[in-house]
């Protein structure tokens, strides 16, 4: 009975989730540029998309840069965070508190910081710099996330298993990377999120012409702001559902034992 | 002999896991940040040849102007709002799908649950926009619906904030909450009901200590970013949508004052760690 | 070998005089705003064999920052007359070679020689575009046009309006309603008084040219401040709505495109301004919506219904209007102050 009544709520929390993605989609197949109801089934956004290549090419390169980004910061980030959980050192604490600057100051200040900071140290700006930041901001995400499994994590079996004579790098892949394995997805996810969302710093440290689709989605607002962004979203959300659904069926990252 | 070399094993291992993020951090945010701390304490940016001086005035502003504090509050008591609806609302859901699901349908639930993060945030709010204003989706749907007639319109109010808001924030709250619910043994759960523990027990006692990790490290994440939010405010607000976040983002867009935005951004900063601290303590008793 | 030597300096000089060297030119401006038209663009490249690329920015403090920050990388850039005289004298542009700019002959002496524009005898922003700052209502919300700015406190239309959110329009907007100077204020009491009157009257701020049309096409909004650009776009796109310059007067300003002191392609930037006013690109652009030309060739070219030889070509709207005048750190300080405690109260 109570189990029943939490998978509605499960799936009335999903259709919450899901409400706005509907209607962005739905927007996209609507001929009022201005969104206006009642809906009007049109392709002409569609069609206007896959003219743009503006459009199309930022979407493209936010996609390289979440990737790229997501790959380094899960690395760092899962690898500080085992340093966090195993070993007692003065300044751990520090440390801890140190990841929630970044979190907390808005991304507008720490994106004008680091644009005045990247310039005066020389790096200037294009797409690696804007890597640099997005790895910098997603980190501390993926800290916290990995951390808050690992704090699940027994570890007498570590231990165990050193005695057993496993060595450092087999105990770590072979007993605690598997356990903190849902951490980790969920902190890749998270970091990738933040990348192809991230916005300030890509537009302070992108080159002219080589814009993020935030940054196209954003400054289309002072203007006029299409469907054709819904369309290309859209695109990108079912894409990423697919990719998505064939990984689950294929892996198993949920923690079943 | 063989323990130096263990201590200095470990040091080496600490070292190689530890560094290469926060070398990162430290040159990508702490860095930059300490530059934007410097600018906080002085009267001109030392730009282009500027006379400047040291000085407090920027900090001073914050007590002198009491739009800032009532603003602050403001922004403390919607991240609070916020946090406390996501963990409401989340943690049944991570509890279900963490107990109560099994197999392949849980991986992709797991996923399903974080993908609407992967839309522009901008995008989304102009979604919620189309659904709670007056004519909107709600509005219709319901009238469509319902026998009576019905004047929704959420638009421009705090509720409209909230929603946007719990929206954008509730994957972490059920993911993080999901990681730690996972991780405890259903032998543990089974042993307390077995010795007669009700359900309302094992969840106060067993479930909800041994999860906290989790729900802390969502509520941290929701928290604190909350605080700073001014998009989503002045989208859906209107005019209500007036934010702490919205004062510092004028300091760097409406007027060239960043010396003030940043010593706005680094009070929102102290009150934050503030409040994280008071919290701490009480937390780690609830877990004990 | 002399005569080989003659030759191949010829051709030199010729390659030199004709810089028939195609460059990269960099251009910073509001997106959506003119110089990034895709046919506008073909064109120059065409004619010039110059390629363009842009990069945008959302306000003008941003502007200032990037050409702070990014010595070197544009070479064409939109500056509002108000802040021309701030970014000349710190030393982020470079004077006009007038002679350069053919098209310069038909800007109105008003324009060309406008004091913010100029320094020193050298012209600093190649007057291009203006427009006003007034409002807009929805044809469906009256009966007959509202032309005095009263109407934003008519408590008939309370909740129904909507004033941009930024401290400097809000204060000259009103300026304009108790009949001040909007470049000399001298009773901001009185502003005060009205804009705290006028909070419980609004809506919601709007931010930008699209929030301004979603709201008004969902029916949110009966009237809301607008630029005169921005309304012609409107209208065009086909949202029931009509601009108002009101009888109190309203606010115009004045943009111009400058080249930046670092920039390494002058005569590229120069060529791409000159384009910029030229009446071919004009009158094409009007089409779609634009803001008035600066260049009176352009203007003359317009249909005779257009909306901005309508609208703004009658003298006697004209002679309402108040140019923007730059503003003051102390008094841009100031004004934001006090929108700030105006919108906190909410």
């Amino acid at each position: 009975m109570l189990a029943r009544l939490g998978k509605v709520w499960l799936g009335l929390i999903l259709v919450f989730l899901y409400a706005p993605i509907l209607v962005m989609a739905a927007m996209s197949f609507n001929a009022s540029p201005y969104y206006q109801l009642p809906f009007e089934f049109t392709v002409e956004w569609y069609e206007k998309l896959s003219e743009n290549r503006g459009i199309l090419r930022a979407a493209a390169r936010s996609v390289g840069i979440a990737m790229v980004t997501t790959v380094i910061a899960t690395v760092l980030g899962t690898a500080a965070s085992l340093a966090l959980f195993r070993y007692e050192f003065r300044g751990k604490a520090v440390l801890r508190v140190l990841l929630f600057p970044p979190i907390a100051i808005p991304w507008l200040i720490t994106g004008t910081a680091m644009l005045v900071f990247f310039f005066g140290i020389g790096l200037g700006r294009g797409t690696p710099a804007v890597i640099v930041g997005h790895v910098a901001l997603a980190l501390p995400y993926v800290i916290v996330v990995v951390t808050a499994r690992l704090a699940t994590f027994d570890p007498t079996l570590e231990e165990a298993a050193r005695v057993l004579g496993a060595g450092g790098w087999t105990v770590t892949r072979r007993v605690t990377l598997p356990w903190i394995a849902p951490g980790i997805i969920a902190g890749a996810l998270f970091a990738f999120a933040i990348s192809f969302d991230q916005f300030v710093v890509s537009y302070f440290l992108s080159e002219p012409g080589d814009s993020t689709l935030p940054v196209v989605i954003y400054t289309a607002i002072r203007k006029g702001f299409t469907p054709e962004i819904n369309a290309v979203s859209t695109l990108i959300i079912v894409v990423s559902m697919a990719v998505m659904l064939v990984a689950a069926r294929f892996s198993n990252f949920g923690g079943e034992r | 002999m063989a323990g130096g070399t263990a201590i200095s094993g470990a040091r080496a291992g600490l070292i190689a896991l530890l560094s290469p993020a926060y070398l990162w951090l430290t040159a990508a945010i702490f860095l930059p940040l300490s530059a934007m701390l410097f600018f906080s304490l002085v009267t001109e940016l030392p730009f282009g040849g500027a006379e400047w001086a040291f000085t407090l005035e920027n900090y001073r502003a914050f007590f002198e102007t009491p739009t800032y504090a009532t603003l602050l509050w403001k922004s403390v008591r919607l991240g609070l709002i916020v946090t406390v609806v996501c963990l409401l609302v989340g943690f049944p859901c991570a509890y279900v799908l963490a107990k109560a699901i099994r197999g392949r349908a849980r991986e992709a639930l797991f996923l399903l649950v974080i993908l609407p993060f992967w839309s522009n945030s901008l995008v989304r709010i102009f979604s919620w926009a189309i659904v709670l204003r007056g004519n909107g989706v709600l509005d219709l749907g319901l009238n469509a619906l319902l026998p009576f007639e019905v004047d929704v319109s959420l638009m421009f109010t705090t509720h409209a904030i909230v929603i946007g808001l719990v929206h954008s924030y509730l994957p972490y709250v059920i993911l993080t909450s999901y990681l730690a619910l996972q991780a405890i043994d259903d032998n543990l759960i089974d042993a307390a009901r077995s010795m007669g523990a009700g359900k309302p027990t094992i969840l106060w006692r067993l479930v909800l200590p041994l999860s906290l990790p989790g729900l802390v490290a969502g509520a941290v994440l929701i928290f604190v970013p909350v605080v700073g939010a001014f998009m989503e405010p002045r989208i859906l607000g209107g005019r209500v949508g007036t934010y702490y976040g919205t004062v510092i983002e004028d300091q760097f867009v409406a007027v060239y004052n960043w010396p003030l935005g940043a010593a706005l951004s680094f009070i929102l900063l102290a009150v934050v760690l503030f409040i994280l601290a008071v919290a701490s303590p009480m937390l780690k008793r609830a877990q004990a | 070998m002399t005569k080989r030597l003659i030759c191949a300096a010829a051709l030199a000089a010729m390659a030199g005089a004709g810089a028939v060297q195609a460059e990269e030119i960099r251009v910073l401006n509001w997106q959506g705003y003119g110089t990034d038209l895709d046919w506008a663009v073909e064109a120059f490249t065409e004619e010039t064999g110059h390629t363009v690329v842009h990069e945008y920015f959302n306000s003008e403090q941003e502007m200032l920052t990037k050409l702070r920050t990014n010595p070197g990388a544009y070479d064409v850039v939109l500056i509002n007359a108000a802040f021309t005289p701030q970014a000349q004298e710190e030393g982020l542009i470079a004077p006009i070679d007038k002679e350069k700019i053919e098209n310069l002959a038909d800007v109105p002496a008003d324009m060309a020689e406008n004091q913010d524009l100029n320094a020193d005898g050298e012209l600093y922003g190649v007057p291009w575009t203006w427009g006003l700052t007034a409002y807009a209502f929805n044809t469906q919300a009256f009966e007959e046009a509202p032309t005095s700015v009263e109407v934003f406190w008519d408590e008939a239309h309370e909740g129904r309006v909507s004033i941009r959110d930024d401290a400097l329009e809000a204060v000259q907007f009103a300026a304009i309603a108790t009949g001040q100077d909007i470049n000399d204020i001298s009773d901001m009491e009185a502003i005060e008084a009205k804009l705290t009157e006028l909070m419980p009257q609004i809506k919601t701020y709007w931010g930008s040219e699209n929030d301004w049309n979603q709201f008004m096409a969902a029916g949110e909004l009966d009237v809301a401040t607008y630029w005169s650009g921005s309304a012609s776009r409107s209208i065009a796109s086909g949202l029931p709505v009509q601009f108002v310059v009101p009888e109190e007067g309203a606010v115009g300003w004045l943009d111009g495109l400058s080249i930046p002191e670092s920039s390494t392609k002058m005569d590229a930037a120069h060529a791409f301004i000159d384009w910029m006013i030229d009446p071919e690109f004009y009158v094409k652009w009007a089409d779609e919506g634009a803001p008035a030309s600066a260049n009176a060739k352009a203007a003359e070219a317009l249909p005779e219904d257009a909306f901005n030889r309508q609208v703004l070509g009658d003298p006697e709207v004209v002679a309402r209007v108040q140019f923007q005048r730059p503003v003051s750190d102390e008094d841009r300080e100031a004004y934001l102050a006090l929108w700030q405690k105006l919108k906190a109260a909410q």
